[in-house]
C-alpha cells in the first residue's frame, strides 16, 4: 500500500519502535509474564513465610469459578458490578464529552469564555482520587451537608446512609468517575476535532450543510479513529476500575460487595498475602475478557469508516 | 520539543549527581529505623542522645493501605539493612513470631521488672523469647460524661460509677436506664469490640488453622444486636464524625472507651472551647480490663548495631528520667511501673479535662488485669474485617448470614491458609 | 424573505447558545463545587473539621499554610520540586516516544508491523496492578530503590498513549507530507522531528497533560521505592500527614497541602492547553 519505488524504509519502522519495546519488555512485560505464569502455581505469603510456588495446574481457575454456598460465583458477580459501574459512568461521560467538544470547536456557536470552561471541566481530574473520595465521603456521610439539607427541608425524616445503599453507592461512584473523567475525554476529542482539516468544515458550510449534518457527515467520520480510541480506552479503564470504589468503600465494595470490582478483587489477593497464584488467575481472565471485548469494539467501530 | 527534552534530561542528570553525592555521605555509621509516622521519632530526638559517630536515618512509610508493612516486609525479606523497626499491637505477632527478629536479652536488654507484663508478652514469640519492648503502655478506660452519669446513676464519682458498671450485665442494665432517660450508652457499634476481643480465651484460628469465633466475639455480636435493636447505641464507626459529634456538650452519649492518647488527642470536640464540655468527663475501668494501641520497638536479625539498639530500648523502658518526661510532658502512660506509681501517688497530679481526676492512678490500677493471650499473625485483618462486614448487618443492609459469608470471603482472599466454615 | 430567514436563524442560534451555556454552567458549577469545598476545608482548623462541615470560609487559611509549610516531617518545596521533575520527565518521554512509535507503525511497512500494533493493543488490556508487585521486586534486584529511574523510564512505553497517537495520525497525517519531505531530501528522523511533531502538537499537548497529572498524583509505586526524605514526592508527603500520630494529626494541614498540590498542575494544564488549538494541520497541508 505504502510501498515506495526502490528505497525501502522498513528499517526505520524497526528503529522507531525499538525504544518502546525495549523499555516495555524490561520494566513491564517481565513482571506481567511472571504473574501470568504464577496462575498455575500455589504461591503466597503467610505472614513473613513464603508458601510455594507449587505447581497446581488449573486449580486456581477452578477455585475462581467455583460457586459459593449460596450458588454465586464471585468472579461473575464482580464482573457484573464492574460493568454496571462502568456503564453508569462512561455512557454519560462519552456523550457529554462529545457534545462539549463539538460546542467548543463550533464556529457558529462561538462560545465565549472557552478558556474558563475548558479549565474548569478538567479540574476534577487534577485532584487525587483519594482526596476526591474523601470530599464525597464527608459530603454524603449521615451527618454531612447533603443529609443536613435533606433533613432541614423535610424531604427525609431520618438521615440517609448513602454509603450503605446499593444504588446510591453505585451512583456516587459513577458520578465521581464521570466528574473526574469527562473533562479528560472532552479534551481528547477536542484535540481530535482540531486536527481535522479546516477545509472540510468550510466546504460543508459552503454546501449549506446544517450543524447536525456537518456533525454526522463530516465531524463524526473524520473523528472516528479518536472516537474508537475513546470508547476502547473508556472500556478498558472501566474494566480496570479500582481507585474510586476502593477509596470510597474502604476496599470493601459495600454494601454486600455490590460495588466490588474485578481489580479490587485482584488487589485483595495481592495486598496482604502477595497471592501470586490467585492474582495471576484473575489477571488471565481479566486479560481474556478485555482483549476480546476490545477486539469486537475495534472491529465494529473501525470498519464502517474505512473505505 | 527537543529543547524541552534536553532541558529535562539535563535537570535529571544534575539530580542524579546530587543523589550520588548524597550516597557518598553514608560512609558514617547510619542507624536505620523504620516507622509509619513521626511519633516515636519526636520522643527519640528529644530524649535520646545518639552515640558519637552515629547518625539515624528514619525510613518513614505511611501505613495507608498496608504501605508500612509492605515496605518493611520487602526490606526484611530482601535482606536490606534494618536496625530497628516499630510495630503495633494488631500485627506485632507477625514479626515477633518470625525468624526476622531476634532475642533482645542476648543484645543486653534484660531488665523487664518495671515493664508491664502484657507489653513483654506481646513482643515475645511462641517460646517466650523477647524480641522487642514498648515505650508506652495503653490500658484503655471507660470514659464517661459526668453530667449524664449523674442523671442516670445519681453519681459521677468514679468509684461509684465503676461499681455500677463493672460487669457486662450491669453495663447493659445501665444502658436500659440511660435509654429511658433519653441517652445513648455508646456512639459506635464497635465501641465495645476491643473490650471483648482483648479478653478472648481462644485464638482466631485453631491448630489446624480453622477459623473460630471466641465466646467473647459472639458476646460482642449479641450485645451490639441488642443495643441496636433498643437504640442504645449509634451505628457509626469508631472514627466516624457521627460518633465524634456526640462528644460536644449537646451530645447524648454516656460512654466512650479509650486510653490516655484517646481522650488527650482524639476528643477534640469535647475540648472545643465553645461547643465542648471539658471537665465534664471522668474515667473508670469499666466492665473488663483491656488495652488499645501501643507501639513496640523491635530488633530485626539484620541489625548492624545491636548495642545501640539495646541502649535505645533500655532508655525507653528503664531510664527513670526519660519515662518521667514521657508522663509529665507527653501525656503518655509510660511502660515503667515505678515512674507511673510516682504520679499515681501524687495528690497534685490530675487532668483538667477529667475534672481534676488523676488518670495515671486509674490506669495504674487497671494494668494487672490486661491479658495478652491467644494472638495470631492474622489478628489485624480478622478484627478489622469482622467489624467492617458486621457493620453492614448492624446497619441493616444485609442479613447476618450474608455478612458472615462476606467476612469469610474476605478472609479467604487475604489469608489463603485459613480454613473458613 | 431573506430577512425572515435571517431572523429565524438568529433565534435558532440564540436558542442553541442558551442551551449550550446552561449545560456548560451547570457542569462548571459541579466541578467548581468540589474545589470550593477543598478551599473551605483548607481554611478550617482541625477542631472545626472534626466538628462537621459548614459551607463558609473560616479563618485558619494562613495558620494551616504556615503549619503545613513548617511541618518538620515534610518539606513541601522539595516535594513539589521532586514531583515536578519526575512528572515533567514522564510527560516529555511518554509523548515523544509514543509519537515516535506510533509514527513508526503508521508510516512504514515492515514485517512485524501488524504484530507490533496488536501486541501493544493487547498489553493495553492488562491492568497495572498485575505487574506492580513484580516490578517492585525487579527494582530491588537491580538496586533501583531511592532512584527516579524506575519512576521515569518506564513511561517511554505507554500503550495507551501510543494508541492515541496512532489514531491521531490516522485522522490527521496525509502521506503526501511525508513523501514531500522525502523528495526534499529530508532524513526520516528529522522528518518526524521537524514536520510530523508540529502537526501532532494538539495530541502531544493533551497527552502531556494527562501524563503529567497521573505522574504527579502517583502514590503506590513511589511510596514503596522512595524512602529517603529528600527524594519523596507530594502524594507520599500527603499520606504522611494523613497518617501522622494523634498528637500531631491535623486535617487542616492535609487539606491545605492537597490544595497546594493542585496549583502547579493547574498551571501546567493552562500552559499546555493553549497548544490544543485549531489550525496546526491546515497550515501544514496547504504548505
Amino acid at each position: 500500500m505504502r510501498k515506495h519505488k526502490g528505497v525501502s524504509y522498513a528499517k526505520w519502522g524497526y528503529i522507531f519502535i525499538l525504544p518502546f519495546f525495549v523499555v516495555y519488555i524490561l520494566f513491564t512485560l517481565v513482571p506481567q509474564l511472571t504473574t501470568f505464569y504464577n496462575a498455575f502455581f500455589e504461591n503466597y505469603r503467610s505472614g513473613l513465610k513464603q508458601i510455594g510456588p507449587n505447581f497446581v495446574g488449573l486449580d486456581n481457575f477452578v477455585k475462581l469459578f467455583t460457586p459459593d454456598k449460596s450458588g454465586n460465583i464471585g468472579m461473575l458477580k464482580y464482573f457484573g458490578n464492574t460493568v454496571i459501574l462502568w456503564v453508569l459512568g462512561a455512557v454519560p461521560q462519552i456523550v457529554i464529552a462529545l457534545l462539549l467538544a463539538v460546542f467548543f470547536t463550533s464556529y457558529r456557536l462561538n462560545i465565549k469564555g472557552q478558556r474558563f470552561f475548558k479549565t474548569v471541566i478538567y479540574m476534577p481530574n487534577l485532584i487525587m482520587a483519594s482526596a476526591f473520595s474523601m470530599l464525597f465521603f464527608t459530603l454524603f456521610s449521615p451527618v454531612g451537608p447533603v443529609n443536613q439539607v435533606l433533613l432541614s427541608s423535610g424531604l427525609t425524616e431520618k438521615a440517609i446512609d448513602f454509603l450503605g445503599i446499593r444504588i446510591s453507592v453505585r451512583l456516587l461512584i459513577s458520578l465521581m468517575n464521570f466528574l473526574m473523567w469527562f473533562g479528560n475525554t472532552t479534551i481528547l476529542l477536542m484535540a481530535g476535532i482540531q486536527g481535522i482539516d479546516q477545509c472540510m468544515f468550510e466546504a460543508a458550510e459552503i454546501d449549506g450543510a446544517s450543524s447536525l449534518q456537518t456533525f454526522f457527515r463530516v465531524t463524526l467520520p473524520l473523528l472516528a479513529p479518536i472516537l474508537v480510541y475513546t470508547v476502547i480506552t473508556a472500556m478498558i479503564g472501566g474494566l480496570q476500575m479500582f481507585d474510586v470504589p476502593q477509596v470510597l468503600t474502604n476496599g470493601k465494595g459495600t454494601p454486600d460487595r455490590t460495588s466490588f470490582t474485578m481489580v479490587m478483587y485482584l488487589n485483595n489477593y495481592l495486598g496482604t498475602s502477595k497471592n501470586y497464584g490467585m492474582a495471576g488467575a484473575i489477571s488471565v481472565v481479566l486479560f481474556i475478557v478485555s482483549a476480546s471485548l476490545s477486539l469486537v469494539v475495534y472491529r465494529m467501530l473501525s470498519k464502517p469508516y474505512k473505505n | 520539543m527537543k529543547k524541552i527534552l534536553s532541558l529535562v534530561l539535563a535537570v535529571m542528570l544534575v539530580f542524579g549527581i546530587a543523589s550520588a553525592a548524597l550516597a557518598e555521605e553514608e560512609t558514617a555509621k547510619v542507624l536505620k529505623i523504620y516507622a509509619w509516622n513521626d511519633e516515636f521519632k519526636g520522643f527519640f530526638e528529644k530524649y535520646y542522645t545518639v552515640p558519637e559517630g552515629f547518625t539515624v536515618e528514619w525510613i518513614i512509610t505511611p501505613s495507608d493501605n498496608g504501605g508500612y508493612q509492605d515496605k518493611l516486609d520487602t526490606d526484611l525479606l530482601n535482606g536490606e539493612q534494618v536496625d530497628m523497626f516499630l510495630a503495633e499491637a494488631d500485627y506485632i505477632q507477625k514479626y515477633a513470631d518470625s525468624d526476622y527478629t531476634q532475642d533482645i536479652t542476648a543484645m543486653g536488654v534484660t531488665d523487664f521488672s518495671n515493664a508491664y507484663e502484657y507489653t513483654v508478652k506481646a513482643a515475645s514469640d511462641a517460646n517466650g523469647v523477647v524480641k522487642g519492648v514498648s515505650f508506652q503502655c495503653c490500658p484503655s478506660a471507660l470514659i464517661y460524661r459526668r453530667s449524664i452519669a449523674k442523671e442516670v446513676l445519681g453519681t459521677d464519682d468514679p468509684a461509684e460509677v465503676q461499681a455500677a458498671l463493672d460487669s457486662w450485665e450491669k453495663f447493659e442494665a445501665v444502658a436500659d436506664e440511660a435509654k429511658a432517660k433519653g441517652y445513648y450508652m455508646t456512639a459506635s457499634f464497635a465501641e465495645t469490640y476491643r473490650v471483648f476481643s482483648n479478653n478472648c480465651t481462644s485464638a482466631w484460628v485453631d491448630e489446624e488453622n480453622n477459623l473460630q469465633f471466641d465466646a467473647q466475639i459472639e458476646a460482642w455480636i449479641a450485645q451490639t444486636e441488642k443495643f441496636i435493636a433498643n437504640e442504645e447505641t449509634l451505628t457509626a464507626g469508631i472514627w466516624d464524625q457521627e460518633k465524634n459529634d456526640q462528644m460536644f456538650a449537646d451530645g447524648k452519649t454516656m460512654c466512650f472507651f479509650g486510653p490516655a492518647w484517646y481522650f488527650n488527642f482524639c476528643m477534640g470536640n469535647a475540648q472545643d472551647p465553645e461547643k465542648g464540655c471539658s471537665g465534664d468527663w471522668a474515667i473508670c475501668q469499666g466492665p473488663a480490663a483491656h488495652f488499645w494501641g501501643g507501639t513496640w520497638l523491635m530488633a530485626p536479625t539484620g541489625t548492624q548495631y545491636a548495642d545501640v539498639v539495646a541502649d535505645i530500648m533500655n532508655t525507653f523502658i528503664n531510664n527513670e528520667e526519660v519515662c518521667t518526661a514521657l508522663v509529665a510532658k507527653e501525656a503518655q502512660f509510660s511502660n515503667n511501673k515505678a515512674v507511673n506509681e510516682k504520679f499515681a501517688a501524687d495528690p497534685e497530679y490530675g487532668s483538667a479535662f477529667l475534672g481534676g481526676q488523676n488518670d495515671v492512678a486509674v490506669f495504674a490500677g487497671m494494668t494487672d488485669g490486661i491479658k495478652w493471650e491467644n494472638h495470631t499473625i492474622y489478628d489485624q485483618l480478622l478484627n478489622e474485617g469482622l467489624q467492617t462486614y458486621m457493620m453492614e448487618y448492624f446497619k441493616g443492609a444485609v442479613d447476618k448470614d450474608t455478612a458472615l459469608a462476606n467476612f469469610y470471603k474476605h478472609v479467604n482472599e487475604k489469608y489463603p491458609d485459613i480454613v473458613t466454615p | 424573505m431573506k430577512n425572515a430567514e435571517n431572523t429565524k436563524g438568529r433565534i435558532m442560534l440564540f436558542a442553541s447558545r442558551f442551551v449550550v451555556y446552561t449545560i456548560l454552567i451547570f457542569l462548571s458549577v459541579l466541578c467548581l463545587f468540589s474545589f470550593y469545598m477543598m478551599i473551605i476545608n483548607a481554611s478550617r482548623s482541625n477542631a472545626e473539621l472534626q466538628g462537621g462541615f459548614t459551607p463558609w470560609f473560616s479563618t485558619h487559611l494562613w495558620d494551616n499554610l504556615q503549619n503545613a509549610w513548617n511541618d518538620a516531617s515534610i518539606n513541601i518545596p522539595r516535594g513539589m520540586l521532586n514531583s515536578f521533575l519526575i512528572a515533567a520527565a514522564c510527560a516529555v518521554l511518554t509523548t515523544y516516544f509514543s509519537a515516535l512509535t506510533a509514527y513508526g507503525v503508521h508510516v512504514y511497512d515492515f514485517k512485524l508491523k501488524k504484530f507490533a500494533f496488536y501486541f501493544i493493543m493487547a498489553v493495553m488490556m492488562i491492568p497495572p496492578q498485575v505487574s506492580a508487585v513484580g516490578f517492585i521486586q525487579l527494582c530491588y534486584q537491580f538496586k533501583l530503590t531511592n532512584n527516579y529511574i524506575p519512576l521515569i523510564v518506564p513511561s517511554i512505553a505507554a500503550p495507551v498513549v501510543f494508541f492515541y497517537m496512532k489514531q491521531y495520525l490516522e485522522s490527521v497525517l496525509p502521506m503526501e507530507i511525508v513523501e514531500a519531505a522525502r523528495i526534499d531530501g529530508s532524513n526520516e528522523f528529522s522528518t518526524f522531528n521537524r514536520i510530523v511533531l508540529p502537526i501532532m502538537k494538539p495530541a502531544i499537548a493533551v497527552q502531556m497533560i494527562f501524563a503529567f497529572v497521573s505522574s504527579w498524583n502517583n502514590y503506590f509505586i513511589p511510596a514503596l521505592l522512595l524512602d529517603k526524605a529528600d527524594l519523596k514526592t507530594v502524594p507520599i508527603m500527603i499520606a504522611q500527614l494523613r497518617s501522622a500520630d494523634y498528637s500531631k494529626f491535623d486535617m487542616g494541614k492535609v487539606y491545605m497541602f492537597i490544595f497546594l498540590a493542585i496549583l502547579p498542575v493547574l498551571v501546567v494544564y493552562i500552559i499546555l492547553s493553549k497548544s490544543i488549538i485549531r489550525g496546526a494541520t491546515a497550515g501544514a497541508v496547504k504548505g
